[in-house]
């Protein structure tokens, strides 16, 4: 049901993937501002404009010409240092900006070369890169078509999701029910006697434990497993304002999903990277960020329930599904980013795992890694097979995830 | 001819068919006789109570809704820049124990080290690591550990205990008293600044230096010769023909993982090489180097000194009478500048000869270098013999004991307690406790290893660094910390090493001292220039004078004895390590105790068998062991036993035989002449892995020697050709499409140190089962040693096999699964996934190399039932499981698993490379095991990669598969061993 959302969320960002892939077909890497700029500027936005209304820090336009490219690149890969080593401009603007550190950028010269490119050319990639790039018309006509089309499917969507957990809820009612009818119809066959035809006795039994037998098994596989599962979380964070509204990039916070396992809770000095200066927000005043504020004074971490819980015998790895298999975070995650309070969206099940590994394809000729699989190249070429999907290069394998 | 090959005396003596007999189980009921007895049995028996018990759960299940625990997910508050959660850091530092060195990685997952692997970078240990090394990140979560600072036993602050002992070292050295600082070998140059410190803040303060494996004997045999203590730099490397008296060079002397890593370079044959050195042996029992040995001579402990006395009468040209001697002096000139005579004699006048021998085969500045120094060991036995006495008397007023046990492991302990007792100051830095600590004033616990800042100067101008991978868990604080406060200095010790690296270390170059200490911590090696001093020639006349007149091998009647370290618990310092507790010896393959082992001679005399009970100079009584190859009256026991203070798993297992260790010509002696062995009644039951995992009369380890090698490199491995031919199948052959994994070992490195035993249960959670699961054969390790003796039980060829999962291509195991637990991946590894598992153990039965471990209880505390926990070493309390790796399943009671190939390692690796968009590099993987061992014996790797090094090692000739007849298809492959000797 919610299969088609992260197709939208891929439509969404055509123009990123139409780019890439032009990105990719060049080769050209080191020269100016790539569409890979352009994602790395996600993080930087956070924090800062180009041109417009000053931001949490300073203003980018022009900032190649304010700064040599040597400074810039020791302040953008880690500005604490430069200002550790009391460089006055890096000091000046530490106390100017209210003290708020940057977080370190652990990027190569070239990509922070590429980077500054971009700012300098205002936040637009060079235009080998975006030939491929539809008209602003375009892209705010299919920009439209996404939105209304993601609003009909979050609104089946929710429906949906309603409707089952409903039923779920009446599990436990129909068993006690039927479990009742079960033991008036055995009373009855046995002691009171008062239906004479047997055969209401015989059908209601078999029904009845069928329908027992039923929900046994189905709560049995349930066992574990926490589909829409929505805890009420100790501060009262809204992915649809940071995510949605203020288009903070998923990895802005959780920045280990492309390097590990781990996704990554952020820090409270992350929190405080914008709170420090967002002290009250629209919905809740001051009374949710305040929390966040106490956390950061006292140094007490903030104690999030966690939502998506793997049992023990499951190993997964965030880096291998986003770095390598380029999915998007909503393909597990759901449309996190409409979410006010997160919740569990997918069962989570081996049954789910296998089924999107078995028609998922890998990125099998844009990365070098599969070049060692020599066969299925050959067969892909000569058309043997169309695609290459997870379980062809042992995606199903039990030790691809319990070890 | 075939030789015949038997594991244990009884195997050899017992015709087969005996063995099949129902009486040879001994005690052990069988199975069938089991069967009816429960049948007989009336009321509930097990299969009811599960039915019941399947019945409960559904229904409590369904009742309960289950009700999911709430789980947190707590955030860094400041996440640290390095740290990515999930994702382990690598931190370069160095294992030194007072005994061994090591230069390491410690492998850091979320704050916690949770394994050991070898620094490749280090020029002296190259990679390789020891058992104990291994099993050191354990000790890290020891229970046995102080901590809080103690003063009289009751918990203290720093500040307190500081005032206190600073008030009375002040005393002492203000009224001209004595302080003694009584520490092992001391090879950290910034701690020798430390004690210089501290020694000029009170003067009167001694330094004594007390080691449990000394080398005394040879300090002062080089003190003769050269007019210089010290121990020179040995280079097994490059020697082709290696003597070896009593020296137990792989397992235990000086410097093992060294000597094992240049004394393999010299055995490999494949990648061309076509050589190999020539190692004899001369020792009274069985030691792992003896073992190794080409050829090994059983001698008496007493007739070392004559053997010694005639090869170097029989070198410097005078008759020898025997023939052996006469026949290796020979081997011995034709290898002039490329042999190395060693002894791990306690008698310096031996020394002083081997020093003789060395010097006329022109060894010195080739295989010996005497301007490069050993500095491990470094310590007097007559020092520590000296301060004994002292104490007695009553003239030491202070004594600080830094990592020092005295009171367990000095011989005449009583006279030690006795002058420890009159001794009114006594501080101890023992971060565990033990029985020296437990008597001490004040308890100042040192960090552990892992928590430290150190500096190591190993050999001469090879320095290492060890840091802190860890905050210290508990309220210690590191020794050398507390001899600076003592001292007066507020600085921390990284600062003080890190001005002393200036000051002394640091060559002034154009990088600038911060890059060069980053990169020496990074590193964690540093090799600079510096030699020692030249010494004088060597002049042999008093050598040759000793040897005249000790040349006569006497056939000595009496009872000797023959004290030794063993690989796993060494001196006893780590003995309260369940991993390495549970280590089986390499030659005796028992566990869980010390044991006199004696010769079938000596058994047949005394009418003793195994397991009976002797006792040794009135001491013990000690179960017997009979060892083939033992010399026919001497008794070999292993120290390191017998601890009565120092944690769960060291306290009551085995004997402490220290008080045997004599004292003569100024060193303690290992071996000693005219022991009084008794016999006592009784049996006493060791857990040997020996017996399990037999493999009954097949060809299943494969050797040949040298000439015959070179003659046919397939010798010794004819039979496969032969095997081959009849292999076939109606089934299609199963193909890789990408990566198939397999692994090649070649026998002819394998010394059997045990390292990988150790580093697989640490990389792969396997449990601690203790003694008693033993001895019903239920022990876990996912890789055993297998070890077969073959020809003269008086002293018989030894020859040894690691044995893992095969990871079979047609696997019996996997047929036989009635839920597909077990399955085979697309790269060839035989899957478990013990989630599936419902322990039939159909795969066990059928498995025919029995690798695969059934979990009879819950072993690692992974079970929802609290009932099925069975932990006797304390394995499972919420300190020692910090050590568990976390992407690493813990296996709950009713499963079967067994060697994974490390897939863990392999996934991360692999994730890696798609990660940086490239293909993986051959060599990338590495197993746990082939990480650890010394000799690099085992390799891995991508068969579908025909130039791989795996691929290599299988194209090779001697390469063999165990079983292949029954054409499983393992990807497990064995290189013939080759043993030189036919010369």
């Amino acid at each position: 049901m919610i299969r088609l959302l992260p197709l939208l969320n891929r439509i969404n960002r055509v123009g990123l993937i139409v780019l890439f892939t032009g990105f990719l077909m060049s080769g050209n890497q080191a020269q100016a501002q790539t569409p890979e700029a352009e994602k790395n500027f996600q993080v930087c936005k956070a924090c800062h404009n180009i041109d417009g209304p000053k931001l949490i820090g300073p203003n980018l336009a022009g900032v190649t010409e304010r700064r040599t490219t040597e400074w810039l690149i020791k302040f953008i890969r880690n500005s604490q240092e430069v200002i550790q080593s009391g460089d006055p401009i890096a000091v000046q603007l530490f106390e100017e900006y209210n003290r708020i550190p940057m977080p370190p950028n652990p990027l190569s010269d070239e990509q922070i070369m590429d980077l500054l490119a971009y700012i300098k050319n205002g936040g637009k990639v060079a235009a080998e890169f975006a030939q491929a790039a539809p008209t602003d018309e375009q892209v705010a006509q299919k920009q439209a078509l996404i939105d209304e089309m993601q609003a009909k499917h979050l609104e089946n969507e929710a429906r949906l999701i309603e409707l089952e957990r409903d039923a779920n809820r009446n599990f436990g009612t129909t068993f006690i029910i039927t479990l009742i009818i079960l033991i008036v119809v055995l009373f009855d066959l046995l002691v009171t006697k008062v239906i004479k035809a047997r055969f209401v006795h015989s059908i209601l039994i078999l029904v009845s434990v069928f329908i027992i037998g039923e929900i046994l098994y189905k709560e049995a596989t349930m066992l574990g497993r926490q589909q829409y599962y929505q805890p009420e979380q100790p501060v009262w964070f809204s992915h649809r304002i940071h995510a949605e509204q203020n288009k903070i990039d998923c990895l802005y916070c959780h920045s280990s999903v492309e390097k590990g396992k781990s996704a990554g809770i952020p820090s409270t000095q992350l929190c405080m990277n914008c709170h420090n200066v967002v002290r009250s927000g629209k919905i809740t005043g001051t009374v949710e960020i305040a929390k966040v504020i106490e956390s950061w004074e006292t140094g007490k971490p903030i104690e999030w329930i966690r939502i998506h819980n793997l049992p023990d015998h499951v190993y997964f790895n965030h880096a291998q599904h986003v770095q390598v298999a380029k999915l998007d975070c909503a393909e597990c995650h759901g449309a996190v980013e409409k979410m006010d309070e997160v919740m569990q969206v997918h069962d989570l099940s081996m049954g789910w795992c296998l089924e999107c590994h078995r028609k998922t394809e890998v990125q099998f000729t844009s990365n070098s890694f599969y070049e060692t699989y020599e066969k299925l190249h050959e067969q892909l070429k000569s058309g043997q097979i169309k695609k290459v999907t997870a379980d062809m290069v042992g995606g199903d394998n039990c030790m691809k995830c319990h070890y | 001819m075939e030789k015949k090959y038997y594991k244990s005396l009884e195997e050899l003596r017992i015709a087969p068919d005996e063995f099949q007999n129902g009486e040879m189980l001994g005690d052990k009921k069988s199975l069938l006789l089991m069967e009816q007895e429960l049948k007989q049995s009336t009321g509930p028996n097990r299969r009811d109570f599960l039915k019941l018990f399947g019945f409960t759960v559904a229904s409590a299940a369904v009742a309960a809704s289950c009700e999911q625990p709430v789980r947190k997910a707590i955030p860094f508050l400041i996440q640290p820049e390095e740290v990515t959660p999930g994702k382990a850091n690598y931190y370069a530092s160095t294992f030194y124990d007072g005994n061994d060195y090591c230069s390491i990685l410690v492998k850091v997952r979320d704050g916690r080290p949770i394994k050991i692997e070898g620094n490749t970078l280090s020029a002296v240990t190259g990679g390789g690591t020891s058992a104990r090394t291994q099993a050191s990140v354990l000790d890290l979560y020891d229970n046995a550990r102080y901590r809080e600072p103690l003063n009289q036993g009751q918990e203290t602050s720093w500040e307190q205990i500081d005032a206190e002992i600073m008030n009375k070292l002040g005393e002492i050295s203000g009224r001209g008293g004595r302080i003694v600082l009584l520490s092992p070998t001391l090879i950290s140059p910034s701690t020798k600044a430390a004690v210089d410190l501290f020694k000029n803040r009170y003067p009167g303060t001694e330094l004594v230096q007390y080691d449990t494996t000394s080398a005394s004997a040879i300090l002062k045999a080089n003190e003769l010769s050269f007019g210089k203590a010290f121990i020179p730099a040995y280079h097994f490397d490059k020697a082709d023909v290696i003597i070896g008296f009593d020296a137990d060079f792989l397992g235990t002397w000086l410097s093992p993982v060294e000597f094992t890593k240049q004394y393999v370079s010299k055995r490999k044959l494949h990648e061309g090489n076509k050589a190999m050195s020539r190692h004899i042996h001369f020792e009274s029992g069985m030691s792992l180097t003896g073992s190794n040995a080409d050829k090994r001579i059983v001698i008496k402990p007493s007739q070392q000194k004559a053997y010694v006395a005639q090869l170097l009468l029989a070198l410097s040209g005078s008759a020898a009478e025997n023939p052996e001697i006469i026949k290796i002096a020979e081997e011995l000139s034709t290898a002039k500048g490329r042999s190395l005579v060693v002894s791990n004699s306690q008698d310096a006048e031996t020394q002083l000869m081997i020093n003789a021998i060395n010097e006329l085969l022109g060894n010195y500045g080739n295989t010996l270098l005497t301007d490069v120094h050993l500095k491990v060991r470094q310590a007097d036995d007559a020092a520590m013999t000296k301060l004994t006495e002292e104490m007695a008397q009553g003239a030491v007023d202070g004594i600080i004991l830094y990592d020092v046990n005295p009171s367990y492991d000095f011989p005449d302990r009583e006279k030690w307690v006795a002058g420890l007792e009159k001794t009114s100051l006594k501080i101890t830095f023992n971060s565990v406790k033990s029985e020296t600590s437990e008597t001490a004033n004040y308890v100042c616990p040192d960090h552990h290893y892992l928590e430290s800042w150190n500096d190591f100067e190993v050999k001469t101008g090879h320095y290492s660094l060890a840091q802190p991978a860890i905050r210290h868990i508990f309220n210690t604080r590191q020794a050398q910390e507390s001899l600076l406060k003592w001292a007066g200095s507020e600085k921390d010790f990284r600062t003080f090493i890190q001005e002393y690296w200036q000051q002394n270390i640091y060559q002034t170059d154009l990088t600038g001292f911060v890059s060069f200490w980053n990169k020496c911590v990074h590193d964690g090696v540093y090799v600079s220039e510096k030699k020692e001093t030249p010494v004088p020639a060597l002049d042999i006349s008093a050598a040759s004078a000793i040897a005249s007149t000790n040349s006569v091998i006497v056939a000595d009647d009496s009872y000797q004895l023959d004290l030794y370290y063993n690989v796993s618990v060494g001196s006893g310092k780590h003995a309260n390590n369940p991993w390495l507790q549970e280590l089986p010896d390499p030659v005796t393959k028992i566990c869980w105790d010390n044991y006199a082992a004696i010769s079938q001679k000596l058994a047949d005399e005394m009418g003793l068998e195994d397991e009976s009970l002797i006792t040794i100079n009135k001491l013990g009584p000690f179960p017997v062991v009979i060892q083939p190859g033992q010399e026919s009256r001497t008794v070999s026991v292993a120290l390191g036993y017998g601890r009565e203070k120092g944690g769960k798993s060291a306290v009551g297992v085995g004997v402490n035989a220290y008080p045997l260790m004599g004292f003569a010509h100024g060193s303690r002696q290992l071996q000693t002449i005219g022991a009084s062995i008794e016999k006592v009644n009784g049996k006493f039951r060791l857990a040997r892995t020996q017996t399990h995992h037999s493999m009954e009369g097949r060809q299943i380890v494969r050797e040949t020697t040298l000439a015959a090698y070179l003659d046919n490199p397939k010798s010794g491995n004819e039979i496969r050709d032969e095997i081959k031919k009849h292999l076939k199948t109606i089934y299609p052959k199963k193909e890789y499409a990408g990566l198939h994994w397999g692994m090649a070992i070649d026998l002819n490195s394998c010394i059997g140190c045990n390292a990988c035993i150790v580093a697989c249960s640490a990389e792969n959670n396997v449990p601690v089962v203790g003694k008693e699961q033993v001895l019903m054969a239920r022990e876990m390790h996912w890789i055993r040693i297998d070890r077969y003796y073959t020809g003269d039980p008086e002293n018989p060829e030894l020859i040894r096999q690691p044995v893992m999962c095969q990871h079979c291509d047609n696997a019996p195991c996997e047929n036989v699964c009635p839920v597909a637990a077990t399955t085979h991946s697309d790269e060839g590894i035989n899957q478990m996934a013990y989630n599936r598992c419902i322990g039939t153990r159909y795969c066990n039965n059928n498995c025919p190399y029995k690798v695969r471990r059934f979990n009879f209880f819950d072993y690692t505390n992974a079970d929802a039932l609290p009932g099925n926990l069975y932990d006797t070493e304390e394995m499972t309390v919420d300190l020692r499981k910090l050590v568990l790796n976390p992407d690493v399943t813990t296996r709950a009671k009713g499963v079967i698993e067994k060697c994974s190939f490390c897939i863990q390692r392999i996934q991360d690796k692999k994730l890696k490379a798609k990660i940086e968009n490239r293909p993986l590099a051959d060599g990338e993987v590495i197993t746990a095991c082939a990480q650890a061992c010394p000799s690099q014996a085992i390799v891995f790797g991508n068969l579908n990669d025909k130039e791989s090094k795996v691929s290599l090692m299988f194209a090779d000739e001697r390469n063999y598969h165990v079983l292949e007849e029954l054409h499983v298809l393992p990807s497990v492959g064995y290189l013939t061993k080759v043993k030189n000797t036919n010369v």
